[in-house]
């Protein structure tokens, strides 16, 4: 399409018509594409051609005008209201006369909760994939958080819920909280900024996320992939408390810790002051009786070592006494002496002992010993 | 032996002591001087026994003072 101008010397200068139908046509060219957003200011009238209405990015709050033939639209009988989520397939135009740029809607389906759990559910497996929901992600929360960080929103249920628990439980709690938007198209974006914020003050060792119940589409927020990332990312631990036990918004797969309800995370988060006080107690208890345990235990040991070593050289004594004793015995067994007992005699002649009969003459004198005593006798004759 | 043994050393020596002599195996004279030896340990570690005890006392009564109402 040739766009008329006028020259004013080296000026190229366009009517506003010219203009329009130039960017009209530029913008004709660009592909068709679906768009979804929030269905506002539906206007619709018999005598017009065409039904209006804007398309709201529910998160950012951008605004798109559409526009989509009467005939068309009532024929989809989608009975749109204020609120509804669509899908639009469609190109950008230029309403020339107004030099208004919209979405000129080929096809328009609303996108229903099942269409919202079904991304969700999408949005859940690649996070899941990317290992962001991980049991090995998962932080230990502290013991005894010096400062906790409570993400809530204003004036919330759900942060009175936490601070009567946490001080009921942990009297001491140092509680750092951190209001926002809890809902609605600003929420996920405040709660991260919220969250950074809270971060970012020293000694901040947990953040506890907490938001009461609310409908599906409240607590959308929770599952922005955005807010989702970042409380993976966290510097400190993160305890989800969203929502009621059957709503399993993404963050709280995210998160480190979840909590059904606000006061459990506070249980969660702090410990039972008297509960600690008491254990502290019983183990300092312990403690003494343990160091007198084992010392009568040593004493009893060394009692015992000592008894033994007294009795150790009696004993020592004592067998060695049966040991001698036991000598004396063997030595008088071998002596001559018990051999004269039973029956034996000894012969000696001049001294010497008689071992055989050529040794001796008849005639001659000998001495025999008995047992008891002896005699001198005569050799009578020799064999 | 100029060094003092600790408590536990002392008392692996005298244990060391009494099982040999209930061995028997020991020359009388030497079992004389391990007898000697053996009552020294004895007293030593008795000794150390006694100063534990003492300490105990001394940290429970300090634990004591400082029980929190």
């Amino acid at each position: 399409m040739k766009i008329e101008a006028i020259d004013y010397g080296d000026r190229r200068v366009y009517s506003v018509g010219a203009f329009n139908r130039g960017v009209a046509s530029w913008l004709a060219r660009l592909p068709t594409v679906w768009v979804e957003g929030e269905v506002t200011e539906l206007r619709r009238q018999a005598r017009w051609a065409s039904v209006f209405f804007t398309l709201k990015d529910p998160a950012e709050g951008a605004c798109l005008g559409v526009s989509m033939p009467r005939g068309q639209f009532d024929a989809l009988r989608l009975e749109l209201a204020d609120g509804d989520r669509v899908h639009v397939y469609g190109r950008p135009e230029l309403f020339e006369a107004r030099g208004e740029f919209r979405l000129r809607a080929l096809s328009l389906e609303r996108f229903g909760l099942g269409d919202h759990l079904a991304a969700l559910e999408r949005l859940k497996q690649k996070l899941a994939a990317e290992g962001l929901f991980a049991p090995e992600r998962k932080r230990p929360l502290p013991f005894l958080p010096r400062r906790i960080g409570l993400v809530t929103g204003n004036d919330a249920a759900a942060k009175r819920d936490v601070l009567t628990t946490l001080t009921a439980r942990f009297p001491p709690a140092n509680v750092l909280v951190g209001e926002t938007y809890v809902q609605g198209p600003r929420a996920a974006g405040a709660i991260i900024e919220t969250m950074r914020a809270l971060c970012r003050e020293s000694d901040v060792d947990v953040i506890v996320l907490a938001r009461g119940g609310g409908s599906f589409e409240d607590l959308l927020p929770f599952s922005d992939e955005r807010l989702v990332r970042a409380i993976a990312a966290c510097p400190v631990p993160v305890v989800s408390a969203v929502g009621h036990e059957q709503d399993t918004p993404l963050c709280d797969l995210a998160a480190d810790a979840r909590a059904s309800t606000p006061s459990t995370a506070a249980r969660l988060v702090v410990p039972d002051l008297a509960e600690v006080l008491q254990r502290l107690d019983r183990a300092r208890a312990g403690l003494e009786r343990g160091a007198r345990r084992s010392l009568e235990r040593e004493r009893r040991k060394l009692d015992g070592a000592h008894e033994r070593l007294d009795r150790a050289p009696r004993l020592l004594l004592e067998r060695k006494r049966a040991r001698l004793e036991h000598a004396a015995g063997r030595l008088k067994t071998l002596s001559p002496h018990a051999t004269l007992e039973r029956g034996y005699a000894i012969v000696r002649n001049e001294g010497a002992i008689v071992r055989s009969g050529s040794s001796v003459e008849p005639g001659q004198q000998v001495d025999v010993e008995l047992a008891e005593g002896g005699f001198g006798a005569k050799v009578e004759e020799t064999r | 032996m100029n060094d003092a043994p600790t408590f536990e050393a002392a008392q692996k020596e005298l244990e060391e002591i009494v099982h040999r002599l209930e061995s028997g195996e020991a020359p009388l004279d030497e079992a004389l001087q391990l007898w000697q030896r053996g009552e020294e340990l004895y007293r030593l570690c008795r000794e150390r026994l006694d100063a534990a005890e003492g300490r105990i006392e001394e940290l429970a009564s300090r634990a004591e003072a400082t029980k929190p109402a």
